[in-house]
Parts: structure tokens; C-alpha cells; sequence
């Protein structure tokens, strides 16, 4: 005979949303985004599929690596120091590319919009604030 | 304005989620974020500079191998230079 069905079990935790946990990782569409933006030139479907396979990889060796830095420090937070050492360890912070000159070379450019240039309509041209 | 969409986004970066994933004992200090925004989301800014240099290093082994598309050997290439 069938057995009656079981009642679904409650959410234990009250506050938490009923969504499935999705897997935290960055948008596929942005990683081609910035991708396709820095290559300037075309990129094949399955070479995106291997800048997505880098990215994953990317992120546990980051995540590897800022543990072993803070946990060195003998903290469980990770400070915006060893995010610079890290950084440095990737050669991307260096005695002639500090990393406020990284954050300003960067960061200035993300509010003027150039990074990623706004497709305008037209031959429109905006003017400049 | 997209201005309480980002207040809404800013704390629960994707960074943070997936630092939790593989180091779930771990904490992010707020001023480790150092986030930029693109394409209306935000990146961190070691994984933006990370893609930049991968693209540069395929865009260069494609040259090198004179190909007018980023192959997947390029980018595999350029990741074991980087």
C-alpha cells in the first residue's frame, strides 16, 4: 500500500529565505564581459569556458592563500593587508605600481564610466559633466 | 536613481560568498572590499586586474601564433604565465 505522504520538513532556520542556495560565484556574463573588453580582439565560446575555469581556480587560490596570510597574523579576519600582500605576491602591487595608484588608477576610471564604454544610440554625442 | 540597488548589493559582495564557500571560518574586514563596480556589478578589484592579465596574455600568444581569435590553448597558455 502507499505510505502517506510525509509533510515537507520545516525550514529551520526562521529567517532564511526559501530560494535554493545557489553556488556563490561571479556572473559568467560578466567574467566574458570584462574578458571580451580587455582582449580587443574575438574570443571562441569554449576559450570562455576556460576563462571560467581559471576565474573558479582563481578564486580557491585566493581564498587559500588570504587564510594562510591572516591566520599568520593570528587573525580570522582578513585586513586589507593581506589583500595587498597577496596582490604583491601576484606581482600586481610593486614598488612602482603601489596600490593606491592601483585603487586610482582604477577606481577614478569606474566612475567615469571608461572601463566598460556606454553604447550610445546614434552618433549622439554626451557631452561631459 | 540605482542608488538603493547598490546599497542593497554592497554588503552581500560575491566575493564574501565565495571566500565563505571555501574558507567558511573566515572573515572579510570591510575595507578589504575593494570593489569596482562594472557592467552595474561589482568585481573585485584583484579579479578585475587577474582577467586583465589573462586577457593580455592570450591576446599576445594569439599574436604569436597568428590566430585573429583567442583560442582556448591561449588562454591556457597565458594562465600558466601569469
Amino acid at each position: 500500500s502507499l505510505q502517506p505522504l510525509k509533510a515537507k520538513p520545516v525550514p529551520k532556520s526562521s529567517g532564511a529565505s526559501q530560494r535554493k542556495p545557489r553556488e556563490p560565484e561571479i556572473a559568467s556574463s560578466l567574467i566574458k564581459g570584462i574578458f571580451r573588453h580587455y582582449a580587443k580582439m574575438p574570443v571562441s565560446r569554449d576559450a570562455f569556458r576556460v576563462v571560467e575555469k581559471c576565474s573558479e581556480r582563481y578564486f580557491k587560490q585566493l581564498s587559500n592563500d588570504l587564510e594562510a596570510y591572516s591566520r599568520h597574523a593570528g587573525r580570522k579576519t582578513v585586513e586589507m593587508a593581506d589583500l595587498e600582500l597577496l596582490m604583491r605576491r601576484q606581482g600586481l602591487v610593486t614598488d612602482k605600481m603601489p596600490m593606491n595608484v592601483l585603487i586610482e588608477h582604477y577606481f577614478p576610471m569606474e566612475y567615469r564610466k571608461l572601463l566598460i564604454p556606454v553604447a550610445v544610440c546614434g552618433n549622439k554625442v554626451i557631452p561631459s559633466k | 536613481g540605482g542608488t538603493p540597488r547598490m546599497k542593497r548589493l554592497a554588503p552581500r559582495s560575491t566575493l564574501r560568498k565565495i571566500i565563505k564557500k571555501h574558507k567558511p571560518e573566515l572573515r572579510l574586514a570591510a575595507n578589504a572590499d575593494l570593489l569596482v563596480r562594472m557592467r552595474g556589478r561589482q568585481v573585485h578589484l584583484s579579479f578585475l586586474l587577474f582577467l586583465h592579465r589573462l586577457a593580455e596574455e592570450a591576446r599576445t600568444k594569439a599574436f604569436e601564433n597568428r590566430s585573429k581569435i583567442i583560442k582556448p590553448e591561449h588562454i591556457i597558455a597565458a594562465a600558466k604565465v601569469i
